[in-house]
């Protein structure tokens, strides 16, 4: 009883002491994701699993929540996230801020997954006695159900991404859906535009760029990742011909002074050679002098 | 026709030196003896690693590379004594070109060993061979000493011609093989006038091939530096002013060696005050054109201070390598030239000590050229211990470093045993014609 | 007239004799450096070659005759993974952008570095410098890899062909090959080489190990060591070692093919070029013509203040860089 006072003085003390600090400048979240709500449900477990998220990517800078043990010497101070002000951002903020970083403070949006970043939270909320979650609606079952196509007109370098749902009932259109596009690349997925929302039909229109490299005949591979309240994430994979055909010969391909000896330049190959040649020509004809000097001298 | 007398005189003071003495038993035991410490300290290095040396990873070239760059630099006097002076007809210089052809061949030889104490991985060295790429200084390197080594080794083998059948015919007393060896060296040698064309004729043209392949092994070496882009080394003018270093330090060497074979072999009469007269002024002539490439190698980056030359030019001139640097240009070049404008400073005694010291600021200056330069690289040295930073020889390195100096002695005092070190046949022609 | 002969003259004359014999066989063997030099690289591109698919799902094209060895016997592992290290991996460009705008300091690339390459602590493949351009102008962090050249000085004056550039633009050092000369270092304008003075750091432990060129483990007394690019990571879809290890997000590493790089640690993916365009990214020295494969971002905003303590010393007044 007296070590939770002792804990809840700290607590108040450090609330006080983050505002005669100079302030961190407040973070600027779109209503839309403020609103959003995490698809799991909080518990005990789900808390564990994110601490262990936690211990690996936030402790070093933000401390143990409640500890008061963050790093101070940044700029802005990552905040003690069991302290009053953190936990009274709604669970969409959190996520907008795990998702976006800001300043020394990475994103995490493609470290963690979804999931992932959700459990994380799950721990902060942990340490908030007063909290009490509001699960989305998503059902991730569903998810099976949408379709993603993709229209693609090269000519304008435009690809329409059209995403429904086979319901029993009938088709459905997602309107209002999350739609990011990427293009895979060696060591990860590359955006292309910003994050979109379909439209009434459930489409949305992306415009291309019309430099990205794509495979030596122009083929890229489009990931398109979609959102929805309600059927969750759903993610496919297209093989595109959209790219500019990339056929980059190999850097070692030229004769050049720091290549290979059968791709040294000529000019040094045929100098060494004819200078060694001549010399050796030189001391031959030197050695027969001698053979002949012999040869003069015999009785 | 000269007298039998002095011909027989001249015959006999020459081939006098050869043999064994009892001071070259003493000589050759602690050449010997030093030559063992070396090694040993060479073994205690190939089991530890180049760690025993105070090379590190920024001051990766050091004592070895400006000893490599020292011995091929005296190496280069052969060429300008025997092919320059030899083919402008310079007389006086004709009994030493032997001398010249001796410790050109010795440096020469020698500094390739040299080479192989720097390496990592000597038990290696077949590779440049195997996988020579043809684009790096290294092989032309290897290249152009080896075949400025074969070059000497006939420049000096064949002139010896006459002399072998001389040695062959009156050395009696010595064992019979040895005899059969000068007589198998003298190649049937009658100097009739056939074989005397052709003799001359091949000295001729290996005396035109050398100056070439000279300049070669000495510009190619000044190109192991100048290849690369750091402070110091990017030069432009480095191959010449590495060629006229070597002379100075040649001609120097061979002062010395002229002094000791002169004393110790009494040859007062055929290594004379001329000739000592003749290289100090020699040595003026070449100090005083390395002079010049100093003064152009050093004034023109002085002038623009650039900031990495800056850097550099400072340790040179007023920081860590101030002294060395200013001993080496006083002692080592300017003074020697003023001294040796007086005619009685080019008497052998004062000669040979100017020599010394001009040797001796030879070395140095190659130290100079070598390691200041890896101590300033672009990019600052940091997160390594202190003696990254700036490079101290250790004893173990100055001994492995002595190794070629005692291998060149070697050379040159069996040599000297072996052959007549003054040209015995040309000696007897220039007394015939003075007649 | 000469005085009386015995053993020890005798043998003198030998030596002098031997000598001259050494001499002569040496200008043989270098007379014909450059005929082996040829043979050697005919020898390999005659060889009969096909192809195969490795564990990794690469097609490489090999010897015939390794094909059997790498079945059969873990020690003739060897030859694959040179040929492997030699060929690279097909249609890549790797490069590297370092954003010094977000370094502070941490020197995990560093340490993440040494313990995967085995090296000693004043061993580095990438060190964090402390850098001031020029007295008055604010002092800043940089990580320095090795640039990984398009015209590598270093390459250009190895002998034996030991460190050599691949198709993928990575340099690499072969420490079987390589004979210990140190051209390279001297050669290098970044530092960006070491040198194994003494015995490695682990080789007992490693002393069992097949040596891999893209990773130069074991490290070898006597021979070169440097960055790699982490080539080894790479051919698993994995960025390198020092790339991965940084908290705060100041390395991409991606191809410069597919115009994309990655941050090693928030994982995102952003155009190469737009990259650059948008920060005024530059490479070091590029007056030396040396075209690195690493792009710097300048030290603009950065997160953390570099402290008046850090300040390179005086006596390092010419810690500074081209940039």
């Amino acid at each position: 009883m007296l070590k939770s006072n002792i804990k809840l003085t700290i607590l108040f003390l450090l609330a006080i002491f983050s505002f005669s600090k100079i302030n961190a400048q407040a973070w600027d979240v779109p209503a839309d994701k403020k609103a959003k709500n995490s698809y799991i449900k909080f518990d005990e477990n789900t808390a564990k699993e994110g601490e262990a998220i936690y211990t690996k990517n936030c402790v070093s800078c933000h401390g143990n929540p409640g500890k008061a043990n963050n790093l101070k010497t940044l700029n802005p101070i990552p905040p003690d996230l069991g302290a009053a002000k953190t936990q009274a951002l709604t669970d969409g903020e959190l996520f907008y801020i795990l998702n976006t970083g800001r300043g020394a403070m990475p994103s995490f949006k493609n470290t963690l997954s979804e999931e992932e970043r959700w459990k994380t939270i799950s721990y902060i909320r942990s340490f908030n006695k007063q909290y009490v979650q509001v699960v989305s609606k998503t059902d991730p079952t569903k998810s099976k159900l949408v379709k993603i196509k993709l229209d693609v007109d090269s000519l304008t370098n435009k690809i329409k991404v059209a995403v429904i749902a086979n319901e029993i009932k009938g088709v459905v259109l997602l309107k209002d859906a999350e739609i990011n596009m990427f293009v895979s690349r060696y060591f990860g997925k590359l955006q292309i535009g910003k994050t979109l929302r379909t439209d009434s039909v459930g489409c949305v229109l992306f415009d291309f760029p019309k430099n990205l490299p794509g495979d030596s005949i122009g083929n890229l591979e489009i990931v398109i990742n979609v959102n929805d309240e309600i059927y969750g994430e759903i993610e496919s994979i297209n093989k595109v011909k959209i790219g500019v055909p990339t056929n980059k010969p190999s850097l070692t391909e030229k004769r050049a002074i720091w290549n290979v000896l059968k791709l040294a330049p000529w000019w040094i190959i045929i100098t060494y050679t004819s200078i060694l040649l001549g010399v050796g020509f030189i001391l031959l004809l030197i050695i027969k002098n001698l053979f002949k000097i012999r040869k003069l001298g015999e009785d | 026709m000269m007298d039998q007398s002095k011909k027989n005189k001249i015959t006999s003071d020459l081939l006098k030196p050869i043999g064994i003495t009892k001071t070259f038993h003493i000589w050759m035991g602690f050449l010997t003896l030093s030559l063992a410490v070396c090694l040993y300290a060479y073994m205690f290095q190939l089991d530890k690693g180049l760690v025993v040396t105070g090379l590190r990873d920024y001051v990766s070239w050091g004592m070895y590379i400006s000893n490599f760059v020292f011995f091929v630099a005296t190496s280069l006097i052969g060429m300008l004594i025997s092919a320059v002076l030899g083919l402008s007809g310079v007389k006086w210089a004709s009994p030493l070109a032997r001398i010249a052809e001796i410790i050109a061949l010795a440096f020469a030889a020698v500094a390739g060993l040299v080479i192989v104490s720097d390496m990592g991985h000597p038990e290696r060295l077949l590779n440049v061979f195997m996988y020579g790429r043809l684009q790096s200084p290294i092989v032309w390197d290897v290249t152009v000493v080896t075949v400025y080594v074969l070059i000497s080794a006939l420049l000096l083998y064949i002139p010896l011609i006459p002399d072998f059948k001389i040695c062959h015919e009156k050395l009696v007393d010595i064992p019979k093989p040895l005899r059969n060896i000068y007589k198998l060296l003298s190649l049937n040698w009658k100097g009739t006038e056939d074989q005397e064309k052709l003799l001359k004729k091949s000295v001729w043209i290996l005396s035109i091939l050398i100056i070439p392949v000279a300049l070669a092994i000495h510009t190619v070496t000044s190109w192991l530096f100048a290849s690369t882009s750091r402070v110091g080394w990017d030069s432009t003018i480095f191959g010449p002013y590495f060629v006229t270093g070597a002379f100075v330090s040649g001609t120097a060497a061979v002062i010395i060696a002229m002094f000791f074979y002169r004393n110790s072999y009494k040859l007062q009469d055929y290594i004379t005050e001329l000739h000592f007269d003749k290289m100090g002024k020699l040595l003026v002539l070449v100090s005083l054109v390395y002079l010049y490439f100093n003064l152009n190698e050093f004034m023109v980056p002085g002038y623009k201070m650039k900031k990495f030359d800056a850097t550099h030019l400072h340790a040179l001139f007023a920081g860590r390598y101030a002294i060395m640097f200013w001993l080496v240009q006083i002692v080592g070049l300017i003074l020697p030239i003023l001294f040796l404008l007086f005619g009685k400073m080019r008497k052998p005694l004062p000669m040979t000590v100017i020599a010394v010291a001009v040797l001796l600021g030879a070395w140095f200056k190659r130290y100079i050229i070598v390691v200041p330069t890896m101590e300033h690289p672009y990019l600052p040295i940091q997160n390594v211990p202190m003696n990254f930073k700036f490079y101290t020889p250790t004893l173990i390195e100055t001994f492995v470093s002595l190794a070629p100096f005692i291998l060149v002695l070697m050379i040159i005092t069996i040599l000297s045993k072996v052959v007549p070190i003054i040209p015995i046949q040309e000696t007897i022609e220039h007394h015939e014609e003075s007649k | 007239m000469c005085e009386k002969e015995d053993n020890s003259k005798n043998k003198s004359r030998r030596e002098f004799l031997q000598n001259i014999g050494i001499i002569g066989l040496g200008s043989v063997l270098a007379g014909s450096a450059i005929f082996a030099g040829f043979n050697y690289d005919r020898k390999k591109t005659n060889a009969q070659r096909i192809k195969v698919l490795t564990a990794e799902n690469e097609l490489l094209e090999i010897d015939k005759n390794d094909t059997t060895k790498v079945a059969r016997f873990k020690a003739e592992n060897l030859t694959f993974l040179q040929k492997r290290g030699r060929e690279g991996i097909k249609g890549k460009r790797w490069v590297m952008v370092v954003d010094l705008s977000k370094c502070r300091n941490a020197r995990k690339c560093m340490s993440a570095c040494q313990n995967a390459h085995h090296l000693r602590p004043e061993q580095h493949h990438i060190n964090v410098l402390k850098m001031q351009e020029s007295k008055g102008t604010p002092p800043f962090y940089m990580a320095k890899p090795c640039q990984h050249c398009d015209n590598p000085p270093c390459v250009a004056v190895c002998p034996v062909d030991a460190t050599f550039k691949r198709p993928d633009g990575i340099v690499l050092i072969d420490n079987e090959r390589c004979i210990g000369c140190r051209f390279c270092i001297a050669a290098c304008p970044y530092s960006a080489r070491v040198f194994n003075w003494a015995e490695p750091l682990n080789s007992e432990e490693d002393k069992d190990l097949t040596y891999d060129v893209e990773l130069n483990v074991p490290q070898r007394k006597g021979t070169i060591s440097k960055c790699l690019f982490s080539a080894d990571r790479l051919r698993e879809g994995k960025m390198p070692y020092c790339v991965s290890a940084c908290p705060n997000g100041v390395y991409y590493f991606g191809d410069e093919n597919e115009d994309a790089v990655t941050n090693g640690t928030t994982k995102e993916t952003v155009r190469f070029s737009k990259l650059l365009e948008d920060n005024a990214g530059y490479r070091l020295m590029p007056e030396l013509g040396t075209e690195p494969r690493v792009y710097y971002l300048p030290a603009k905003n950065r997160t953390s203040p570099y402290e008046d303590k850090d300040k390179p010393e005086a006596s390092e007044h010419l810690d500074s860089s081209h940039a």
